[in-house]
C-alpha cells in the first residue's frame, strides 16, 4: 500500500489542535449567546457538508437528496423522541439509522445511472420524501412541521441550561467525530476504491471493485452522518420543518460544499463557518442578504474555482516560499564557513538563466568532475567526494534553484529537468570548464542525462539512483517502488515528520553528520518538488534513451544494492550498455552510496573515470596513427 | 364516474399539459444543447410573468396584454442570454460543470426571486385573461381563456418545431446538440448558439409564465412548482427528440388530473415522482427517446 502517514504526523495536526482549542474556549470566554448559536449551526452544517463531500466530492455521485436525508434525520428524531416518547438519545441514533436506510433505498434506482440523471432522480426522491412527510399530517404535523421536540439531558443535566453550553460542546464533539470517521474512510482501502470508481470506473471494476457495493456504502455512510446531525438539529432547534426539504437549504449546503472545495473534507467544514458567519453579517439587509450571498458565491466560484481550500493553499504556499527563501538567504550569509569546511571548496554565487546559483569549486587545471545533487538536497551531500577526489579532479557542484543556498525561482520557468540542465550549462560556462565528467544523483541523474542527450560536450556520464525512463508515466510505475517514500518527492508541503521520513530514505537517519541534509529538505522550495516532478512528462525521454542506447559516451550506473525507491529488476531489463556490463550495485549503499559507502563508491567512480580516460587516450592515439 | 367528470378531467389535463409542454421544451432546449440543468428556469417563468404584468396591468403601465407579452418575451430572451454569459460560460471548461451549474443557476434563481420580491412585493397578482367568457365543449362548460392557452401553446410549439427543423439557426442548434466538436469544425459559433439557446429557453419560460399568470395567481415563487413538474416531464419524455417532452407533458398533465381525482391532491405529486423514478430506472433515455441526444 502507498505511503500515507497518520494524521498525527501530517502537517494538519497543529492547526487542527489550535482551532479546536480556540473553539473549546469560546463559551468560557464569551457569553455572547448569538455567537454560540451561530457556531452550533456551523458545526451542524459542517457535518452535513463534509459528509456530503464523501459522496459528491470523493465519489462523484451527485446525491442531491443528501439535505433531504438530513431533514429525515430531524423527523426520525421527532418520531422517536416525541411521538413514541422514547429517550431523545435513542432518537439521535435512530436519526442516523433512518437516514442511512432511506439513502440505501434511494441508491437502488441510481445504481445504473450517472451524472446529471443522478441529480434528477435524487431531487425527485427528495420531493417524494417531502410529499410523504407532509401528507402524514397527523404524525408529522403536515406543512407546519413538528414542534416542541424533546431537549437532551444526561444524568439529570439539561442541555439547554447554562446558555445551551451542553449543545455547544456536543455539536463540537460530533463534528470532531464525524470528521475523524470521514478522514479514516477516505484514507482506507474503501476510500481509495471510492475515488478509483469516480476516476476510472471500468478500470476499478476490472480490478475487482464492486460498483454496487461502493455506491451503497458511500451513500449510506454519508447519509447516516448527515442524519445524526439532523437528529441533533431537531433536539437543538426543537422543531422539524418540512421547509428544509426545499431548494433553499439544499443551495446553502451545496454552496458550502463547492465554496470549500469538493473532495477535501476540510474545505466544506471551513466554508460552513465562513458562510454561516458572512451571511450573519448581512442579516440586517433582509432580501438583499440572499442576493449578496448568491453574488458572492458566484464571484468566488468564478475567480477561485478550487474554493476556499485552494485559496488557503495559495496563502500557505506564499508563506512557505517566503520561509524557504529567508532560510536560504540566512544560511548563505552565516553558514558559509561551515559549508566550505565540509567540502573544502570555495563557495561562490553564479548568475544563470534561472536565477542566482551557489557553486562549490575546488578549482585548478585538472579534468573537471561535476556532481549534481537530487531532489530536496544540497551540494554538501557530496562532501566525501570533494575531499577524496580533489587531488586528481577539479570537483564542482552547485545547489539547484530552490535548493540549498541558491535562490528560489519562478516555478513555471525554472523548476524543471530542462531548466536545471540549463543551470548546469551556465555554471560550467561561468567557471570556464569544458568537457567535464558529470555525475548525477537521483533527480540530478536525469539532469545529467538530459545535459548529455542535448549534445553538451562531456567526457563521461555517471548516475546513481536514477532509473532511465523510456515512457512517462508508465515507466515511473515500473522503475520505482510505490510503497516507499517516493510519493513525498513531489509533495509541495512536507510536515516535519514527512520531511524526516524523506531525508531518512534518501540520505539516512538524522545524525550529527547528516543533520545538514535533513535541514536541506526543510529549506527546499516545495514548488521545486511539485513542479519538477509534475513536469517530468514533458521531458524528451525518447531522446535520453536513444542517447544512452547509442553508447556515444562512457556511461556508468552506480546504484546502492538496497535502494528503497528502486525496482532493481527494471535496470536489468533495460539492458543498457554501461561500464561494467550488468549493473554493479554497491552493497548496502541504499539511495546514496556516495554518502553511505564513500570508500567503495569513490573507488568505483575513479576506476570508471580512469578506464574512460584510458579508452579515450587509446582512441586519440589510434586516430593519430 | 360520469362522462361529464371524465371530460372535465381530460380537459383539465390538456390545459396542464399545454403549460408543462411549454416549460419542459425550454428546459430540454438548454439541457440538450449545453448538457446542463437550469434551476433558474422556474424563476424565469415568474420574472416573465411579472415583466408582462408591469407593462400590461392597469395597476401599472396599462399598455395591454399584447404589449406586455411582447416586451416580456423579448426582455427574457436578453436576460436569458445575459444569465448564460454570467453564470454558465465561466465554468464551461471546468470538469465539474454539471454540479457547478446547479449551484450557479440556483444562486441565479435566488437573486432573481429576491429581486422580484423587492420590486413587486410578495402579494399575489393576476394578469387579465387572453379571452373572456366561457364556452361549451363536449357537454361541459370551460373558459375560453383556457382553450386559448392550449391553442397558443400548441401554435408556439409548432413554430419552434419548424424553426428547429428548417431554419438554419435551428438546424445549427440541433447540430451542436448532436456533436459539439463536429459542429464547431463546420464553422458554427458554438458560444453564440449556446447563448441563443439559453435566451430562447428563457423566452419560452416567459410565455409559460404569462399563460400561468392569466389563468392563476402570480407570486415571486410561482415558478418552483412548475419547475419540478417540468423536470418530471423532461425525464419522462427524454430529450432525444423535440417532440418527446411535448407528448410527455400531455401524459403527465392527464395523469396529474386523473391522480388528483383518484388519490387526492396530496398524493398525486408523490405518485408522479415515483412513476418518474421507475421510468428513469427502466429507460434512462426517456419514454420516447433513443439513446442519443438531439433536439
Amino acid at each position: 500500500m502507498r505511503y500515507s502517514p497518520s494524521f498525527a504526523r501530517s502537517s494538519g495536526l497543529v492547526p487542527v489542535l489550535v482551532v479546536l482549542a480556540v473553539l473549546a474556549l469560546v463559551p468560557l470566554l464569551s457569553s455572547n449567546m448569538y455567537l454560540r448559536h451561530l457556531l452550533v449551526l456551523a458545526f451542524v452544517f459542517g457535518i452535513v457538508a463534509s459528509s456530503w463531500d464523501l459522496s459528491l466530492g470523493y465519489g462523484g455521485l451527485f446525491n442531491f437528496a443528501h439535505v433531504a436525508l438530513f431533514t429525515i434525520g430531524t423527523y426520525a428524531f421527532g418520531l422517536v423522541g416525541q411521538t413514541l416518547g422514547l429517550s431523545p438519545w435513542l432518537g439521535i441514533v435512530f436519526a442516523g439509522v433512518a437516514a442511512g436506510l432511506v439513502a440505501a433505498l434511494i441508491t437502488l434506482p441510481i445504481l445504473r445511472l450517472s451524472g446529471i440523471y443522478i441529480i434528477l432522480v435524487t431531487i425527485a426522491a427528495s420531493q417524494v420524501l417531502y410529499q410523504i412527510i407532509i401528507s402524514q399530517s397527523d404524525i408529522t404535523g403536515g406543512t407546519s412541521g413538528m414542534v416542541s421536540l424533546p431537549a437532551l439531558d444526561l444524568f439529570g443535566y439539561r442541555f439547554n441550561r447554562g446558555g445551551k453550553v451542553g449543545y455547544y460542546y456536543l455539536a463540537l464533539l460530533m463534528l470532531v467525530a464525524s470528521t475523524f470517521i470521514l478522514y479514516k474512510i477516505t484514507r482506507s482501502r474503501f476510500g481509495r476504491a471510492i475515488v478509483a470508481m469516480r476516476d476510472h470506473k471500468y478500470y476499478a471494476i476490472s480490478r475487482g471493485m464492486s460498483e454496487t457495493r461502493t455506491r451503497l456504502f458511500t451513500l449510506t455512510v454519508s447519509a447516516a452522518l448527515s442524519g445524526v446531525a439532523g437528529g441533533f438539529y431537531g433536539s437543538y432547534m426543537r422543531v422539524a420543518s418540512p421547509d428544509n426539504f426545499g431548494l433553499g437549504l439544499l443551495g446553502l449546503l451545496l454552496s458550502m460544499l463547492l465554496l470549500g472545495g469538493a473532495g477535501t473534507i476540510w474545505g466544506p467544514i471551513l466554508a460552513a463557518f465562513f458562510v454561516t458567519m458572512v451571511s450573519e453579517v448581512f442579516a440586517a439587509y433582509g432580501a438583499w442578504r440572499n442576493i449578496i450571498m448568491s453574488l458572492l458565491l458566484i464571484v468566488i466560484l468564478i475567480f477561485y474555482p478550487g474554493g476556499l481550500w485552494a485559496l488557503l493553499q495559495t496563502f500557505r504556499e506564499a508563506l512557505d516560499v517566503m520561509r524557504s527563501q529567508a532560510t536560504a538567504s540566512l544560511r548563505r550569509r552565516f553558514g558559509r564557513g561551515q559549508r566550505e569546511a565540509m567540502t573544502g571548496a570555495h563557495e561562490t554565487m553564479v548568475a544563470t538563466r534561472h536565477g542566482r546559483i551557489a557553486v562549490a569549486d575546488t578549482g585548478g587545471d585538472k579534468p573537471a568532475l561535476l556532481f549534481i545533487h537530487g531532489n530536496s538536497s544540497a551540494k554538501e551531500v557530496f562532501a566525501n567526494q570533494f575531499k577524496a577526489l580533489r587531488d586528481r579532479y577539479r570537483v564542482v557542484s552547485f545547489d539547484l534553484p530552490g535548493h540549498g543556498v541558491s535562490d528560489n525561482a519562478d516555478p513555471e520557468k525554472d523548476y524543471s529537468v530542462e531548466a536545471f540542465a540549463d543551470v548546469a550549462e551556465d555554471v560550467l560556462k561561468a567557471l570556464g570548464v569544458t568537457s567535464p565528467n558529470v555525475f548525477g544523483w537521483s533527480l540530478g541523474g536525469y539532469i545529467a542525462i538530459e545535459l548529455a542527450a542535448r549534445g553538451y560536450p562531456m567526457a563521461t556520464l555517471a548516475i546513481s539512483g536514477t532509473p532511465p525512463l523510456r515512457v512517462v508515466p508508465e515507466d515511473v510505475g515500473r522503475a520505482y517502488d510505490a510503497t516507499s517514500h517516493f510519493v513525498l518527492a513531489s509533495k509541495t508541503f512536507l510536515s516535519p515528520a514527512e520531511s524526516r521520513d524523506f531525508a531518512a530514505s534518501t540520505t539516512g537517519p538524522r545524525t550529527p553528520q547528516t543533520a545538514h541534509l535533513h535541514r536541506a529538505v526543510r529549506r527546499t522550495d516545495g514548488r521545486a518538488r511539485a513542479y519538477t516532478l509534475g513536469k517530468l512528462q514533458i521531458v524528451d525521454w525518447p531522446r535520453q534513451i536513444r542517447f544512452l542506447r547509442s553508447a556515444a559516451m562512457p556511461f556508468a550506473i552506480l546504484n546502492g544494492s538496497n535502494d528503497p525507491f528502486l525496482n532493481h529488476q527494471y535496470f536489468r531489463d533495460l539492458k543498457l550498455e554501461q561500464w561494467t556490463g550488468e549493473p554493479d550495485d554497491i552493497h548496502d549503499g541504499k539511495h546514496a552510496p556516495f554518502l553511505l559507502k564513500p570508500a567503495i563508491f569513490n573507488e568505483k567512480l575513479e576506476a570508471f573515470l580512469r578506464a574512460a580516460e584510458a579508452a579515450s587516450r587509446r582512441d586519440a592515439e589510434a586516430i593519430a596513427q | 364516474m360520469t362522462l361529464e367528470t371524465l371530460n372535465l378531467i381530460l380537459l383539465g389535463g390538456i390545459v396542464l399539459g399545454a403549460l408543462y409542454a411549454l416549460m419542459a421544451t425550454g428546459l430540454a432546449l438548454v439541457w440538450t444543447t449545453l448538457g446542463i440543468f437550469n434551476f433558474a428556469h422556474g424563476t424565469f417563468i415568474a420574472l416573465g410573468a411579472y415583466i408582462a404584468w408591469q407593462i400590461a396591468s392597469t395597476e401599472a403601465s396599462g399598455a395591454g396584454l399584447l404589449a406586455g407579452a411582447t416586451v416580456s418575451i423579448i426582455g427574457m430572451f436578453v436576460i436569458g442570454m445575459l444569465i448564460y454569459y454570467l453564470l454558465i460560460k465561466p465554468f464551461e471548461r471546468s470538469p465539474d460543470i454539471v454540479v457547478k451549474s446547479v449551484i450557479t443557476t440556483l444562486a441565479g434563481a435566488t437573486i432573481l426571486e429576491n429581486v422580484i420580491n423587492l420590486v413587486w412585493g410578495p402579494r399575489n397578482k393576476q394578469l387579465s385573461p387572453l379571452l373572456g367568457g366561457d364556452m361549451s365543449l363536449l357537454g361541459i362548460t370551460i373558459s375560453r381563456n383556457e382553450m386559448a392557452v392550449v391553442a397558443l401553446a400548441l401554435v408556439i410549439l409548432a413554430a419552434l418545431g419548424v424553426f428547429l427543423q428548417r431554419a438554419p439557426l435551428g438546424r445549427a442548434m440541433r447540430a451542436v446538440a448532436q456533436n459539439r466538436e463536429a459542429a464547431q469544425l463546420m464553422g458554427i459559433d458554438v458560444e453564440r448558439l449556446y447563448a441563443i439557446a439559453f435566451g430562447l429557453s428563457a423566452a419560452l419560460a416567459a410565455l409559460a409564465g404569462i399563460l400561468i399568470g392569466s389563468t392563476r395567481f402570480m407570486n415571486p415563487s410561482m415558478g418552483s412548482d412548475p419547475l419540478m413538474k417540468a423536470l418530471i416531464v423532461v425525464i419522462f419524455g427524454g430529450i432525444a427528440r423535440f417532440t418527446g417532452p411535448i407528448y410527455a407533458a400531455f401524459i403527465v398533465g392527464l395523469l396529474e388530473a386523473v391522480m388528483t381525482y383518484l388519490v387526492g391532491l396530496y398524493w398525486s405529486p408523490t405518485v408522479l415522482f415515483a412513476i418518474m423514478i421507475v421510468v428513469l430506472v427502466a429507460k434512462p433515455e426517456g419514454l420516447f427517446g433513443r439513446y442519443r441526444k438531439s433536439v
